[in-house]
């Protein structure tokens, strides 16, 4: 009897290793049966994954570490990322009107000469959306204000929004920029509404995004089940990834019971991203520690919670590398050291607290 | 008792209006996209939304991110996803969550989950005074040792030296330590 599995996604292009995993038949080829289930929420699917009503899901890999460290509100559960699903996916978007008042960019310094403006003629504070407190959305974001010297907590105003309804509040204003997953920033740019500042890939080369997760105990209970779905998967990453078949994975993720976009947009908006190329797939520990690094230099963890650890146990490039193996895919080398983050332009699992403290605008003392 | 409903379909609105009807003074607010401004202005003592609310991650950010106000959230779930209200009651997960509703269950779910909220608030805040005590206590502990050593003080005159500069600047102790700490790590070149 093939076991029945659900797994939970968010209508996002990062969502593509799962749903080219169904529908290409890479799942049924592995002897699953798998529901895939589109949630409207974050917070619906950590809690889902939580209390087993989902088995693994697409989750913001931010929300993984901080669920697993009781941070995330609820009880703490100890959830493993053992798949990467993407890189390269988020990007920082502003109103037409906000960017035509700036010269958008890598450098927020046009930004920060508004905000400083603004703040000077009493007028209310930019607002800028993310997807969750916990995503990586928030602290991209987050960094690329503090490069220029805006204090993402006391000179502009964070908000959070759905991704799919981004373009709509920045028609209406409500928010006035936003960093979310492709391919809502090119979706607003192609209705007119916004202006790609920035992308991930320019701030942290090979941004790291979404991971598939998994409760610590249902991967104990299911060792069989979770190595059939992590090559099922890498073979729907890997299918993703190839240049002949974006068109189709366009048009896949246009339909409206998963992502619900213009295929054009879709598909243009899938240009940088990564799946499976490259080690895309393995989650790398250091990608947890940069983001936990993140997390505690705005004080959003404890300034005591022992990163390299946190990120060694909910990373599991291991089962990522046992399932590759079987599939006869190359292994690769899972590096310590992240090229072109950090204010010395490398950053190390091992140095990961040190960098919080010293991080600019850094809230550790505070916490 | 203010209540906002955040569901595109009025009739959920509705039927907390007449589930809590007796209650006084009582002011339901129906919205079918959530709005932070107006809620803000509104101050609601509960916030009903269904699971299946995209507005969920918008009202959750409220409670994380701006710990000033936070609010109880109840959170209906749709029969479709049988067992998933039981077993997150029993996991205490995030919001109140109510499997069906009715109007005679109204009032008895809302107050709970008011009651529970402000329970767990309280025991949250209690944990955070605990937990930034602690923080200062080590400050004031490795301030005193560093004064003790750089000025050759004994503990007991460190001690009073600390509580003098925290009375002569009306900060509190703990913030002194970290201050001094921290200039003393300047002083020492720790900048990096």
């Amino acid at each position: 009897m093939s076991p029945r599995l659900r797994l939970g996604f968010i209508a996002l292009n990062d969502a593509a290793t799962m749903i080219a995993a169904r529908e290409k038949g890479f799942f049924a080829a592995e002897g699953l049966e798998v529901e895939l289930s589109r949630e409207v929420s974050w917070a619906t699917i950590r809690d889902k994954v939580n209390v087993g009503a989902l088995d693994g899901a697409h989750m913001l890999a931010p929300m993984a570490l901080a669920t697993s460290l009781g941070a995330a509100g609820g009880e703490p559960t100890s959830l493993i990322a053992p798949l990467a699903l993407n890189l390269n996916g988020p990007a920082i978007t502003l109103s037409s009107r906000l960017a035509g008042a700036i010269a958008p960019g890598t450098d927020a310094g046009g930004l920060a000469r508004l905000v400083a403006r603004r703040r000077e003629e009493g007028a209310s504070p930019i607002t800028l959306a993310v997807v969750f407190p916990f995503s990586v959305h928030n602290y991209l974001l987050r960094d690329w204000l503090a490069r220029a010297g805006i204090d993402p907590d006391r000179d502009v105003r964070l908000t959070v929004a759905p991704p799919s309804r981004m373009t709509e509040l920045l028609v209406e204003g409500v928010v006035e920029g936003f960093c979310v997953t492709e391919p809502w920033g090119a979706a607003a740019a192609a209705a007119g509404a916004g202006l790609i500042a920035a992308r991930g890939s320019e701030l942290w080369p090979r941004t790291p995004d979404k991971v598939f997760a998994v409760t610590e105990a249902w991967a104990t209970e299911n060792p069989e089940a979770l190595q059939a779905l992590l090559r099922a998967m890498l073979q729907g990453a890997a299918w993703a990834d190839a240049p002949e078949n974006r068109p189709a994975l366009a048009a896949m993720l246009a339909e409206p019971h998963y992502v619900g976009a213009d295929a054009r947009v879709i598909e243009q908006s899938l240009a940088g991203m990564l799946f499976h190329a490259g080690g895309a797939s393995a989650p790398w520990p250091v990608h947890a520690g940069w983001l936990l690094s993140q997390m505690m230099r705005w004080a959003h963890i404890a300034p005591d919670v022992d990163i390299a650890a946190t990120a060694r146990r909910v990373y599991r490039p291991d089962l990522q590398a046992a399932a590759a193996g079987a599939l006869g895919m190359p292994a690769l080398q899972i590096p310590d050291l992240l090229q072109g983050f950090g204010d010395d332009g490398a950053f190390r699992l091992d140095g990961a607290q040190a960098y919080a403290q010293r991080a600019r605008l850094s809230r550790v003392a505070e916490a | 008792m203010r209540v906002l409903v955040v569901d595109p379909d009025p009739a959920r609105a509705a039927l907390v209006a007449e589930g809590l009807a007796g209650v006084e003074p009582l002011e339901v607010r129906h919205a079918a996209v959530f709005d932070r401004r107006e809620a803000a202005v509104f101050e609601p003592d509960v916030i009903v939304v269904a699971s299946d609310s995209p507005d969920r991650d918008t009202i959750e950010s409220l409670r994380e991110a701006t710990a000033v106000n936070p609010r109880p959230v109840v959170m209906f779930v749709d029969r479709s996803e049988p067992g998933f209200a039981e077993e997150a009651v029993l996991a205490g997960v995030s919001a109140y969550v109510v499997d069906g509703f009715s109007r005679a269950r109204v009032r008895s779910v809302l107050e709970v989950a008011m009651s529970r909220f402000q329970l767990m608030n309280q025991l949250r805040q209690d944990l955070q005074k605990a937990q930034a005590d602690l923080v200062s206590r080590k400050s004031v502990d490795r301030a005193k040792a560093l004064l003790m050593k750089e000025r050759g003080l004994d503990e007991e005159a460190a001690y009073r030296l600390l509580r003098k500069l925290s009375m002569d600047t009306g900060r509190p102790l703990g913030a002194v330590a970290v201050d001094l700490l921290a200039f003393a790590g300047v002083l020492k070149g720790n900048d990096r």
